[in-house]
């Protein structure tokens, strides 16, 4: 990119599984303030643009971007909306500033899983004529990713359960998280199953929230904050909708985006320059297939990773340190949560979970079950 | 090839999502006065004095939270109207409203929002009008819910006749 | 912007009310292979693919995801944007960005609705707000009504202008073989037709279709090695409105609407001060036929209160000096995810000279388009032919 766009404001709302004192733009309006408190701006002069991420189904209202239009700054201006994860709204309105039509950018991203029926939504995601009267979801789908994982590289449960028990430790140390707990391995695979493999701790729990962001091109970032966190580098990719058109325990979307982000970024050897990365683990097995696939590790080499403890958040490259989705984050905000949890890294105000001396940073996010669609960026101070 | 009738295969579905909508901190408000004391109750945005019913977090000219709250009469001034010949289904409860009947927007008095709902009044276009004055009818206390069909409809006030009539 | 952008090739389906010969994805693979087709491209040219419709109206919850094969995205960069009624020309807009960016050289941009495997209208009561207004939501066809009775009373048109308007659009249909409502119609006949929501009958309202476009957008060198008639993207602007006030249809307001503060800046960027000299065709996204008279007004193509002179006088017709909806537009096509896409792709058409039995019979070199959703939102997009013009 001959231009850079930088992030200089992130707000998270109060995670919690069910917020039933808020109704979505209520909740939105929590993190824009905040956003807008933060880096001394105001709607609308010093925002140009707006982006948001949610779907029609979850919020139960058809073009459900109007319920955010007015706290958003909207009104007589534009806001689009990308029906997908979080992580495409800092693709999409990086876009927006680096073709010159806009310096200064407003992202939202939004869910309260409460409202509704997971297993519902997840299961009209199906393909109508021929895979969704098998009752699929995103839990069973994910079920047989993670059995075909678990047989193609020969783990065992354990190795998810172990990311669990590193994920909700980190967690006790995010304010944002509300699932933290010292569980362990024994613990995880004792829970009730739910889709074998998985258990119901391997699995992120339902979570009202949302995240806000502001995105500024170099000129203006500079003069918002001093302390910008650069975005070095973005990738999409789409896998195969079927299931059995794809190999489950391959993770090629993901491989693909994140070699056009690395590429973007300069980053030949993401082992050596990549000081941690937050990933959208909905389940635990996700976690190590997705930093396969970011080419952190070989294939199938992600659990003795995890097992070394080279995840942890003093290791040699952390994964999650916020606790990831596992945490207790909204589908859909997982992926703007994810960077904004890098930029807080990045900025050196993570408090205890802080990743000494991070400066490059990798987030990814999907939309889809088992990771159809991929998004990666890398963030860099 | 013999000419034959291609059958092609279409597959009949339906999508039950259920939900359960949070009114909010605004909204609650208003909906427990309907509810209880059969008031309305709107905001007003403290930089441009927009009176904004259903009442909401942000003026979105003003890009401010609003602020007071203002009971509003239940007596209004009908500013749009349609004769309906169709049977609109209601979706909160899947159950059709017989046409024709009236359907207009209606601004309460000292409101700046007005309020789209069923107008208690004969499908005749002589007899409907812009300008028309009409009241809230509440559904009687003790069957209310809590929610916009506590508001039966709104019924023409008496002895008004259409100008130019 | 940073870069130029040109479209260089689109295509549309055949749009009907059924098809039950394909699956959605079929239905877009055809406008998808038709766009590449008329570009002279293949699809591993593509840097990326952004997809639009109507979330959830034919009962999937992510589109994009399941048709990842028709529309060409597997493997590749892509996003799906959802804005209502304006998505087509968002994705138009998403894949300027893109473009200009520098991120992409060329972006397929598609937008498509197959209406018939969904309730229309039962979706579209969803728009109103949950707790406020959905039981007694009145849908699209209750919002024009009161906008026909509103724009009546104010200006002293009667239901005759609004069947001009319906005549014109489905007489222009006859002649776009890719249209859906092609009729033979009289004012008399729209008049006969059936009351839906007085003043508005079944012949004022667009038709529930099922059909795709797409696009493709480049960058100045490939529009210019590769594309014989580049049109370029001269101008966007969007403009939404919020939640709870819908002054459209109050024809007299006082409040800045939508559609007259988003012309006023797309003029402004161009520097236009006479619209109808300046643009040479219109394409306008009019669900509803009262909806084109006053965009006639909001446009600038007239003032306040005259839009049913200009339909009245013919000088929106297809041979008129303010051609608008040579296509048949909205009125005649209504894929909705389509359909702000089809003014776009139908305007470039017109200054491509492409347009075939309803190319507009003068010289074309700038032309408007106009989106219409959500509550009350627009997206406006301004082309031309000619970089320097």
């Amino acid at each position: 990119m001959n231009e850079r766009v930088a992030i200089v404001g992130v707000a998270q709302s109060r995670f919690a599984p069910r917020r039933p004192e808020v109704n979505y733009a209520e909740l939105a309006y929590e993190v824009i303030s905040r956003v807008l408190e933060e880096t001394g701006l105001s709607l609308p002069g010093d925002i140009d643009n707006a982006v948001s991420c949610s779907h029609d189904i979850w919020d139960g209202q058809t073009i459900s971007d109007i319920g955010i239009t007015d706290v958003i700054g909207g009104h007589l201006r534009t806001e689009e909306k990308m029906a997908m994860d979080g992580s495409t709204a800092v693709f999409y309105g990086a876009a927006g500033i680096l073709s010159g039509e806009y310096s200064c950018t407003l992202l939202l991203a939004h869910t309260k899983m409460s409202q509704t029926n997971r297993n519902i939504v997840n299961n009209v995601a199906f393909d109508p004529i021929y895979t969704r009267m098998l009752g699929f979801d995103y839990t069973s789908a994910a079920a047989l990713q993670a059995r075909r994982y678990l047989y193609k590289y020969g783990l065992k449960r354990e190795d998810f359960a172990r990311v669990v028990v590193k994920n909700l430790r980190n967690a006790l140390l995010n304010p944002c998280a509300w699932n933290g707990r010292e569980v362990t391995v024994s613990e995880v695979l004792s829970s009730p199953p739910v889709a074998p493999p998985i258990h119901r701790l391997d699995m992120a729990p339902d979570t009202d929230g949302a995240v806000a962001m502001i995105l500024a091109s170099e000129e203006r970032a500079r003069a918002i904050t001093d302390r910008p966190v650069w975005i070095l580098g973005m990738g999409t990719s789409y896998d195969a909708h079927y299931l059995g058109d794809r190999d489950l325990a391959d993770v090629k979307a993901l491989r693909e985006a994140a070699a056009r982000a690395y590429a973007m970024a300069g980053i030949r050897n993401p082992r050596r320059d990549v000081d941690l990365v937050e990933v959208g683990e909905e389940f635990s097995y996700q976690e190590l297939l997705w930093i396969e696939g970011l080419g952190l590790c070989g294939r199938g080499e992600a659990a003795r990773l995890t097992a070394s403890g080279a995840t942890a958040v003093g290791g040699s490259i952390p994964v999650n340190p916020s606790g990831g989705l596992l945490s207790g984050v909204p589908i859909n905000v997982a992926g703007l949560n994810r960077v904004a949890e890098a930029v807080i890294q990045l900025r050196g105000e993570a408090g205890e979970r802080q990743v000494k001396g991070a400066q490059v940073a990798v987030a990814q996010g999907h939309s889809g079950f088992c990771g159809q669609h991929q998004c990666v960026v890398v963030l860099g101070t | 090839m013999t000419a034959r009738e291609t059958e092609w295969i279409s597959i009949p579905m339906t999508v039950d999502v259920p939900y359960r909508f949070a009114a909010g901190r605004y909204l609650t408000k208003t909906l427990t006065q309907l509810r209880d004391n059969g008031r309305i109750f709107a905001v007003e945005c403290p930089r441009c004095r927009r009176i904004q019913l259903p009442p909401r977090i942000v003026c979105a000219q003003c890009h401010v939270r609003n602020g007071r709250w203002v009971e509003l009469p239940l007596e209004g001034t009908l500013v749009a109207f349609t004769i309906m010949f169709l049977p609109l289904t209601d979706p909160t409860t899947g159950k059709p409203h017989e046409p024709p009947f009236v359907y207009g927007s209606v601004r309460l008095d000292g409101c700046d929002s007005v309020l789209d709902h069923l107008i208690h009044a004969e499908p005749d276009r002589g007899k409907v009008w812009v300008g028309m004055r009409c009241r809230v009818v509440l559904r009687p206390p003790g069957e209310r819910v809590g929610d916009l069909s506590d508001i039966v409809h709104f019924e023409p006030l008496p002895d008004q006749s259409r100008p130019g009539s | 912007m940073k870069r130029n952008v040109a479209i260089v090739g689109g295509g549309q389906t055949y749009h009907r009310a059924r098809r039950h010969d394909v699956d959605q994805a079929e239905m877009v693979n055809e406008a998808v292979r038709a766009a590449l087709k008329d570009a002279g491209m293949t699809m591993d040219e593509m840097d990326m693919v952004v997809l639009g419709n109507m979330e959830f109206f034919e009962g999937t919850h992510m589109t994009d995801c399941w048709l990842v094969h028709a529309t060409g995205a597997y493997g590749r960069q892509g996003l799906k944007i959802t804005t209502g009624g304006t998505v087509g020309a968002t994705v138009v807009c998403a894949g300027a960005h893109l473009v200009a960016s520098g991120l992409c050289d060329r972006v397929l941009c598609i937008g498509f609705e197959k209406q018939e495997e969904g309730d229309t209208g039962a979706i579209l009561s969803g728009v109103a707000n949950p707790l406020w207004g959905r039981s007694m939501a009145g849908a699209a066809v209750g919002y024009f009504a009161m906008m026909g009775s509103s724009y009546m009373a104010a200006w002293g048109a009667k239901e005759e202008h609004s069947a001009m308007v319906a005549v014109k659009a489905r007489q222009n249909a006859r002649k776009n073989k890719y249209a859906h409502l092609k009729l033979d119609i009289t004012v008399e006949d729209v008049l006969n037709s059936r009351m839906l929501a007085w003043p508005i009958r079944m012949l004022d309202m667009c038709p529930a279709s099922n059909g795709a476009c797409a696009v493709i957008l480049a960058d100045d060198k490939t529009a210019k090695d590769r594309c014989r008639k580049p049109v370029w993207i001269r101008a966007m602007e969007t403009a939404h409105n919020e939640q709870f006030e819908l002054d459209w249809r109050d024809v007299k307001t006082k409040r800045p609407i939508f559609s007259k503060v988003c012309a006023g800046r797309i003029y402004g960027r161009l520097g236009v001060s006479d619209p109808k000299t300046y643009f040479d065709v219109f394409e306008i996204y009019e669900p509803a036929t009262w909806a084109e008279l006053v965009w006639y007004e909001d446009l600038g193509l007239c003032g306040p209160g005259e839009g049913f002179r200009l339909i009245e006088e013919g000088k929106t017709n297809i041979d008129g000096p303010i051609p608008v909806n040579p296509s048949g537009g909205v009125l005649s096509t209504n894929c909705i995810g389509a359909s702000a896409m089809l003014r776009v792709w139908e305007a470039a058409l017109q200054i491509r000279g492409d347009a075939g039995g309803h190319q507009v019979p003068k010289e074309v070199r700038r032309a408007l388009t106009t989106a219409y959703g959500g509550t009350n939102w627009t997206v406006m997009i301004a082309l031309s032919g000619a970089l320097d013009d």
